[in-house]
């Protein structure tokens, strides 16, 4: 599912707080939750978790994995 | 706003809502969009775009050099004048839409203060790799960042940007005046649009040197150097297909913005195309 895992491995993997502050959930523009653990920027009005790979957040829906109950459940 | 004149009797089942056409006029029917000089549905043409340019990411720079003739170099280097970036301390944010490879956020940032940072997004990852790359080979990691990102969807915050540009890029989205609207939202009051884009060229013989040039030598170079001759073909028909210099001003008033004009580079083969959300 996510392959932020796989497909990291260097450094650079650390989102930029500053950048975080800007980031909204492309589709409904509300606030995203940072999950640094999962390496995802969860949007609960969206119902996705936006991955982050090598540092850099893939904002569009065609990249993000459906939350699920546990997740909301989590959260 | 001419082009609009389309009846949005789309939508269908599973479509998320984003389908209100808009380059589709000449094509009468109403779930396409232009793929060149071709009608594709509406929902595949991001997906052709996209293909095309993972499929030239490495070799951009080379490709804009083909199809301008290195004018490309001189051309982001008058945006970024235009641009006119802080050159002390203070603080400038920057949103480089479609900059994937990093050309116009890695001069902007050489060329300004400490403060003055980029966010660069782009659809295609590979773009976004290729600037990665060179971001980290330029030290420039921390005023420069990377997001994977829709022109039609962006996602950041309302009012949060001093200036947006997007270099090249505007014609490959397939809601131009969805685009704008997001140029327009994540802008502060005050703050500036550029657009570079390849545009109509205005001048005799030029014109005709220059049509010579796109259909017949570019996809044949395309072929040589990348024997990749259909994508150059539709970078080519693309630029064909972009309105004119004053049919975009028009669309760029219609988003909202103030003081829209536009400078013709190189007797409009390019254009640079300015406006202010005040």
């Amino acid at each position: 599912m996510s392959e932020s895992e796989k497909a990291s491995g260097d450094t650079g993997n650390a989102v930029d707080p500053k950048l975080l502050e800007l980031l909204v959930c492309p589709l409904t523009k509300t606030r995203l939750v940072y999950d640094a653990k999962a390496r995802e920027l969860i949007s609960k009005a969206a119902g996705l978790a936006f991955p982050i790979r090598n540092g850099v957040p893939l904002m569009i829906e065609e990249a993000a994995r459906k939350l699920t109950d546990d997740d909301f459940r989590r959260a | 706003m001419d082009q609009n004149s389309q009846t949005t009797s789309q939508n269908t089942a599973q479509n998320t809502g984003q389908s209100t056409a808009q380059n589709t006029a000449e094509h009468g029917s109403e779930n396409t969009a232009s793929f060149g000089f071709r009608a594709v549905p509406e929902t595949e043409r991001q997906g052709l775009v996209n293909k095309v340019f993972a499929s030239v990411a490495g070799r951009y720079d080379l490709m804009n050099d083909l199809m301008s003739g290195g004018l490309h170099r001189l051309w982001k280097r008058e945006l970024i004048t235009m641009l006119n970036a802080p050159r002390g301390t203070t603080s400038f944010k920057l949103l480089d839409v479609a900059g994937g490879t990093g050309d116009i956020s890695i001069r902007y940032a050489e060329d300004s203060g400490p403060n003055a940072t980029a966010v660069i997004c782009d659809i295609s990852p590979e773009m976004l790799e290729v600037g990665r790359r060179r971001i980290a080979d330029a030290g420039l990691q921390n005023r420069i960042q990377c997001v994977e990102g829709n022109a039609e969807e962006l996602p950041f915050e309302s009012s949060s940007f001093d200036a947006y540009t997007i270099a090249f890029g505007i014609r490959n989205v397939t809601h131009i005046d969805k685009a704008l609207a997001e140029a327009y939202r994540v802008l502060k009051p005050g703050g500036r649009f550029l657009c570079l884009e390849f545009s109509e060229c205005r001048v005799p013989v030029l014109d005709r040197l220059y049509d010579f040039h796109s259909f017949e030598i570019i996809p044949r170079l395309g072929q040589l150097t990348a024997g990749d001759a259909e994508s150059y073909r539709y970078l080519v028909e693309s630029i064909r297909r972009f309105p004119t210099q004053e049919k975009f001003a028009e669309l760029v008033r219609g988003a909202g913005f103030s003081r829209v004009n536009y400078r013709n580079l190189t007797g409009g083969i390019a254009a640079i195309h300015g406006g202010w959300k005040i």
